[in-house]
């Protein structure tokens, strides 16, 4: 765009502590509704969060950086929804199977979902969070990386 | 302000909801009202106050239909309008 003044923001601690802050009270909202589909609500804001961090490239580092904030400390290189997860549901409620199983789901669903489906839509269509999951253990190693 | 010197410039545009586009036309127009010489701009003006907005939890970022990176009110802000736009319509009835 020719002779426009043009601009990137950067994303502060603040922003990121904000961030988090937003999807834990999405997963407040999961722990006081009966609504079995309730978590599709955290679910999505997840997917919101590391969809953009992964458009500008800078997922991996950033999940890091909420790990980070959160106080966990590990040398491999974070998986981001998982990541993301682990920084803001309750982990007593989410053990390591079922944060490995949302993470699965919504890697399938950033890998096939078209960009103006909701991410809710395309699970459910596809047959729910489990089925989802499992399509992507199914491609194996075959799924480009996103990150 | 001292956000400013961390705003780079890029070719991009910076897009927003609704909520936020008029955030940011008051913001530039309070802007422009207060400048003493100093040269800003409405992407300016708008990236300094979505740098606020975000740290304060009122906007967040998104992937919009596409594939571009878009702003828009996070569910506090717009529960928070709703409430405000619910209180003013109560104060109509009253009176």
């Amino acid at each position: 765009m020719p002779g426009r003044e043009l601009t990137t923001i950067p994303f502060s601690t603040a922003a990121m502590r904000a961030s988090l802050l937003r999807l834990e009270g999405e997963w407040e909202t999961v722990q006081a509704s009966r609504g079995r589909d309730a978590i599709y609500g955290y679910l999505t804001a997840v997917f919101e969060l590391v969809s953009w961090w992964a458009q500008e490239g800078k997922a991996i580092t950033r999940a890091g950086r909420a790990l980070h904030l959160r106080g966990y400390h590990s040398d491999r290189e974070p998986e981001p929804f998982a990541a993301i997860i682990l920084c803001t549901a309750d982990r007593d409620k989410v053990d390591d199977r079922t944060r490995s199983k949302w993470s699965r789901a919504l890697r399938y669903a950033a890998e096939y979902k078209d960009l103006d489906e909701r991410s809710r839509d395309f699970i459910q269509r596809k047959g729910g969070i489990n089925e989802c999951a499992a399509r992507f253990a199914r491609l194996g190693g075959r799924q480009r990386s996103l990150f | 302000m001292p956000m400013q010197a961390t705003i780079l410039k890029i070719a991009m545009p910076l897009l927003m909801d609704t909520i936020l586009t008029e955030y940011a036309d008051q913001a530039f127009e309070t802007a422009r009202l207060r400048r003493n010489r100093v040269h800003t701009t409405p992407d300016l003006v708008s990236a300094e106050m979505l740098v606020e907005l975000e740290a304060s939890g009122d906007a967040m970022r998104f992937v919009d239909g596409e594939g571009r990176v878009a702003w828009k009110a996070t569910p506090r802000l717009c529960d928070h309008l709703k409430d405000l736009e619910r209180d003013a319509q109560d104060d109509l009835e009253d009176v």
